[in-house]
């Protein structure tokens, strides 16, 4: 296999927002080092700044269509990586804006904090162009790099070292087993992009290596079983590195999941659906029933994300177009309430300094706009109409029940009213209960501006999906031919004219 | 204007909720007009859509249509029948009365008044839901707001071991509260009432989502279902069962009523009275918008399970009012009994019963509106509902007394009150079919009695406490005008029921000719005496009635 490494301008077009991103991620770090008096408030709009011209340029790039593959078949660039890029860009804005305020409690790096934040959302974003097993591995690894360091920065707390110690160990682990299905893969089938793989013979060693890999993916969206570093390393994070990692590494797994799934592996099929349909209902019933006994709120989360992710494995399930259109609206969905929910998290913190769900009580009569938000992101969560969590809900059971999966739906819909208990636990302290201490809290600038965005992504796709459905339809089409019939728009017939 | 009315309806409510939140707490009576204001927008409104209604031309009418997603078939498609009609015209009432009757709440009186907008909207929104998919969204929206309003503005109801009668001693335990666990909060309350609605209507959902996905319509318009989609075996018999029962318990059927009486008694005044008056009926509305139009042999086959369920809920709800000592409880149980009626109404599946059942749900939803108004008003004055220990207020509030004993009068089914018109159309319509139900419901008829003079007695008469000698009676504009709108809302109907039976009978007609395929032999609507003396219409197609009842 050679590799033509001659680039031509329109090839490097392509790779213009990873391209500029690494450039300003240098701006960043010399910013920072060259200038003694600068603090980091600048810094993190600088970075903010650079995230939005990426944003603007993709944006560009979906409006006039610029698609295409690069390094033989190893990047690829098209309407759906644009998509998660456009997720992961804005997950990565919004916990930049969260941190502002968070920063100040590190001791020491506190530049570097938004330089490894912004380096993890460019290797993220390479993951959702990863188009064969190498560009898996590297750019998997690369993304999850700057989140050990995250994950442990908070020094001198020993909560947050053993966060990071049991995130790395875990994640060098799953990159062992990613390693190794790589290796039996290549060696089975001698191909590494993943549309060659298509119609390879399912031989044991295939098999196997296809597991792996898929231990490895399901350890990054932490779907049970591979679960279990998820509440700890919740719980010890710094907040909105908790926030970062509820949302940005499953958005950018799931597409290399898509890739995976739909592309190398559709023959298969009937095989996988079965090994996806097992994994959704565990990660459903066991992040659900285990969320019922939390007492700290990013617990709560971090369970209540696992259920997230069974989910969205019932899209994956389904296995069709529709399917797919549904996993990516309903990540647009989590994104904005789960984000939202941790901008509220971290303005408790910062009033109160704890995650206790009790210290909840009577929010409000402290700030009636906290707990206002508050409601409306945990609803969504649960799927309550008419916010977005519902909608994306209710797209995923369509999908499912066209491809006839009825026990994962049962599933699925028991588990909505599960969830919705502990939702309510945390909205009966916040509006039934009397406040322990009545002093309000104030909330900072880009806390609130996280909130907004994130009630006015809840509140919008809630009432009015129209535009995103479409946006999520068009990313995927390039599915439509691959999987049958359903991913034809049907039009309701009209039964008179009005 | 006239083909907007329904969105005026639906989103006056939620406009004035929208607007609330821009309102401070402490500019109490622009947060009170606010309120106000659009429910009383919404109220014309609806009047206007119960006159403007044709029942000549029957059908829907007053339908909008607008596109809301393509990939899902689902558009908000909004329009009335002769069913949805009066409840439309019931839920503007009630939310009107219900802003009036939480006039004196001190407490956050901004987010209550959102709250319960939003509640008001979202029963409205089912009862104008054209699509199955805005159906369930109304629906399951209108069940979060009631876990607010109970939890936050709501009361605890006392362990019932420790109530005790007059002289202090200990009462015997009643048989309604055994699946309680001792668990009276409110927040238990809250909590109960949304998992079980929860619980049931994802039962609903799923029935929803395969009729979506069998009908192969890719479509969720109830319309173009009812035409086109049909289902059978056991497939139908599934659904349907996903559906009556994900629906019933909203409504409430035995053995799915548990979380009602509780709901009833936690809750405020306001919330009590859409809780029973119009909330209540979403179910019954959406087991026959949903159940009755798009799987009609089925329903024809099944509904039998109605009728047998109907006679528990009729007579357990009639006893376990009449030993409640809580005056929430009594009328809570006695509301789950009466939604019994409205059962047995509709599983006769006939012209006359069902026209009944739809007309006691108008009714009922009057009668139960004043009685909780009124329980709240005795519970603000003597902050308590304990029937034994109270007694003797009709000195202090010489008012509210009459007008409980009007709503009493209307709840039993006098003859004069739109309750009594209902009830012998319920009892004549199903006679054919189910003469057993129809003596259980007599029966029940004459425990209604029991309970509510036990209790207008236990409140009003006799000796009166000492320490209640400072309770008010309703003296303002603000707190007469609600019960003395819904009282003469009842009894205006229940002399002049002519508008209201032929809307009502328009809706029907089609409906049941549909599921019996016998065509209705009685006059035409129309063709009845406009406004005539509440017995002649029933009487009338009585005979003509049991020429064509199937046996």
């Amino acid at each position: 296999m050679t590799f033509s490494l001659t680039l031509s301008v329109s090839d490097l077009l392509l790779l213009l927002p990873e391209l500029f991103l690494t450039a300003w991620l240098c701006v960043i770090l010399i910013v920072d080092f060259s200038f003694k008096r600068i603090v980091q408030e600048q810094l993190a709009y600088l970075s903010i700044l650079g995230l939005v011209i990426t944003l603007a340029c993709l944006a560009w790039f979906d409006v006039t269509g610029i698609t295409g593959t690069l390094f033989g078949k190893m990047f690829v660039l098209d309407r759906m990586a644009i998509f998660f890029k456009v997720m992961i860009l804005l997950a990565t804005i919004l916990v930049i804006l969260l941190s502002i305020d968070y920063v100040h409690r590190f001791a020491f790096f506190r530049g570097e904090y938004y330089f490894l934040v912004v380096m993890s959302a460019l290797g993220m974003m390479f993951m959702t162009s990863a188009n064969d097993l190498l560009s898996l591995f590297v750019t998997l690894e690369f993304a999850t790099f700057g989140f050990y360091v995250l994950v442990s920065y908070l020094r001198d707390d020993m909560a947050s070292n053993e966060a990071g110690l049991k995130f790395f160990i875990l994640g060098v682990f799953a990159a062992g087993l990613l390693a190794y299905g790589i290796s039996l893969v290549y060696g089975e089938t001698g191909k590494l992009v993943f549309s060659d793989m298509t119609g390879a013979a399912p031989t044991t060693g295939l098999v196997i290596g296809f597991l792996l890999i898929f231990a490895a993916l399901g350890f990054k969206i932490g779907a049970v079983p591979f679960h279990s570093w998820i509440p700890d390393t919740y719980h010890g994070a710094p907040t909105p590195v908790t926030a970062f990692l509820s949302i940005a590494p499953k958005v950018a797994a799931f597409a290399i999941l898509l890739r995976l799934f739909l592309v190398a592996l559709a023959t298969f099929k009937p095989a996988w659906a079965l090994l996806i349909v097992a994994t959704s209902i565990l990660s459903m019933t066991y992040g659900n029933i285990v969320a019922i006994a939390q007492r700290n709120v990013k617990r709560l989360l971090a369970y209540s994300g696992i259920a997230q992710v069974g989910n969205v494995l019932i899209g994956l399930a389904a296995g069709t177009k529709m399917g797919t259109d549904s996993i990516l609206f309903y990540l647009l969905t989590y994104l904005f309430a789960n984000l939202g929910a941790f901008a509220v998290i971290m303005a408790i913190s910062n009033a109160v300094g704890s995650d206790e769900i009790d210290d909840y009580k009577g929010l409000n009569r402290r700030s009636p706009f906290l707990a206002f938000a508050m409601l409306i992101f945990l609803l969504s969560l649960a799927g309550v109409p008419p916010l977005a969590g519902f909608i994306g809900k209710l797209y995923i059971f369509v999908a499912a029940i066209k491809e006839g999966l009825y026990i994962l739906i049962t599933v699925g819909l028991i588990n909505i009213v599960v969830s919705m208990y502990y939702y309510l636990i945390v909205v009966k302290k916040m509006y039934i209960n009397e406040p322990l201490d009545s002093s309000p809290i104030k909330t900072t600038g880009p806390l609130r501006a996280v909130i907004y965005v994130g009630l006015a992504g809840t509140l919008v796709i809630g009432i009015y999906p129209q535009p995103f459905l479409d946006w999520a339809v068009a990313a995927t089409l390039m599915f439509s031919n691959l999987l049958g019939p359903a991913a034809s728009i049907p039009v309701p017939v009209v039964p008179f004219g009005g | 204007m006239a083909e907007y009315t329904l969105l005026i309806i639906l989103f006056a409510p939620f406009v004035g909720a929208l607007a609330l939140i821009f309102v401070s707490n402490r500019q109490l009576s622009l947060v009170r007009g606010i309120a106000a204001g659009s429910a009383f927008v919404s109220l014309i409104a609806s009047v206007y859509l119960f006159y403007a209604y044709d029942p000549l031309k029957g059908g829907y009418q007053f339908i909008q249509r607008i596109e809301w997603s393509r990939q899902l078939g689902i558009s908000l498609h909004l329009g009335v029948d002769g069913i949805g009609t009066p409840l439309v015209l019931a839920s503007g009432i009630l939310l009107f009365a219900g802003i009036f009757v939480s006039w004196h709440i001190k407490d956050r009186v901004k987010e209550f008044y959102i709250w319960i907008l939003i509640l008001a909207a979202a029963t409205i929104g089912v009862f104008m839901s054209l699509d199955l998919f805005f159906l369930y969204f109304f629906y399951e929206m209108s069940v979060i707001p009631m876990y607010l309003l109970l939890g936050m503005w709501g009361s605890h109801t006392k362990k019932y071991l420790e109530m005790t009668d007059a002289e202090g001693l200990k009462q015997r335990d009643s048989v309604g509260f055994i699946f309680n666990f001792g668990a009276n909060s409110k927040e238990y309350a809250a909590m109960k009432l949304v998992l079980f609605l929860s619980a049931f209507a994802v039962a609903a959902l799923m029935g929803i989502l395969l009729i979506y996905k069998f009908s192969g319509l890719n479509t969720f318009d109830i319309l173009v279902l009812r035409e086109q989609a049909h289902f059978s075996g056991p497939l139908a018999t599934l659904i349907w069962l996903l559906i009556f029962f994900g629906f019933a318990s909203i409504a409430p059927i035995w053995p799915l009523h548990s979380w009602s009486p509780v709901g009833h008694a936690a809750a405020p005044a306001a919330t009590s009275m859409l809780h029973a008056g119009v909330l209540m009926k979403l179910g019954h509305f959406s087991i026959i918008r949903v159940a009755f139009e798009i799987l009609p042999e089925t329903t024809r086959e099944l509904m039998p399970i109605a009728a047998v369920l109907c006679i528990f809920s009729i007579i357990y709800g009639g006893l376990v009012a009449y030993y409640a000592k809580d005056t929430k409880y009594v009328i809570g149980y006695s509301s789950s009994s009466h939604m019994g009626y409205v059962f047995l109404g509709m599983a006769a599946l006939d012209y006359i019963s069902l026209s009944g059942a739809v007309i006691y749900m108008f009714a009922h939803a009057m009668a139960t509106g004043m009685l909780f108004a009124m329980a709240g008003w005795v519970y603000d004055q003597t902050h308590t509902r304990d029937i034994p220990s109270l007694g003797g207020l009709s000195n202090r509030m010489p008012f509210i007394s009459a007008a409980f004993v009007i709503g009493c009068m209307a709840s039993i089914g006098m003859p004069g009150t739109v309750n009594f018109i209902a009830e012998v159309m319920i009892i004549v319509g199903s006679w054919n079919k189910y003469p057993f139900q129809v003596v259980v419901a007599v029966l029940g008829i004459v425990l209604t009695m029991a309970y509510l003079f036990k209790m207008m007695r236990g409140l009003f008469y006799g000796s009166m406490a000492e320490k209640y000698s400072h309770s008010h009676d309703a003296v303002t504009v603000v707190d007469r005008m609600p019960l003395l709108i819904m009282i003469t809302v009842s009894i205006s109907f229940g002399i002049f029921p002519g508008h209201l039976y032929s809307v009502v009978r328009s809706g029907v007609d089609p409906l049941i000719a549909r599921i019996t395929k016998v065509v209705p032999v009685a006059e035409h609507p129309m063709n009845l005496p406009h406004a005539t003396s509440p017995t002649v219409p029933t009487s009338a197609s009585h005979e003509a009635l049991a020429k064509v009842t199937p046996r």
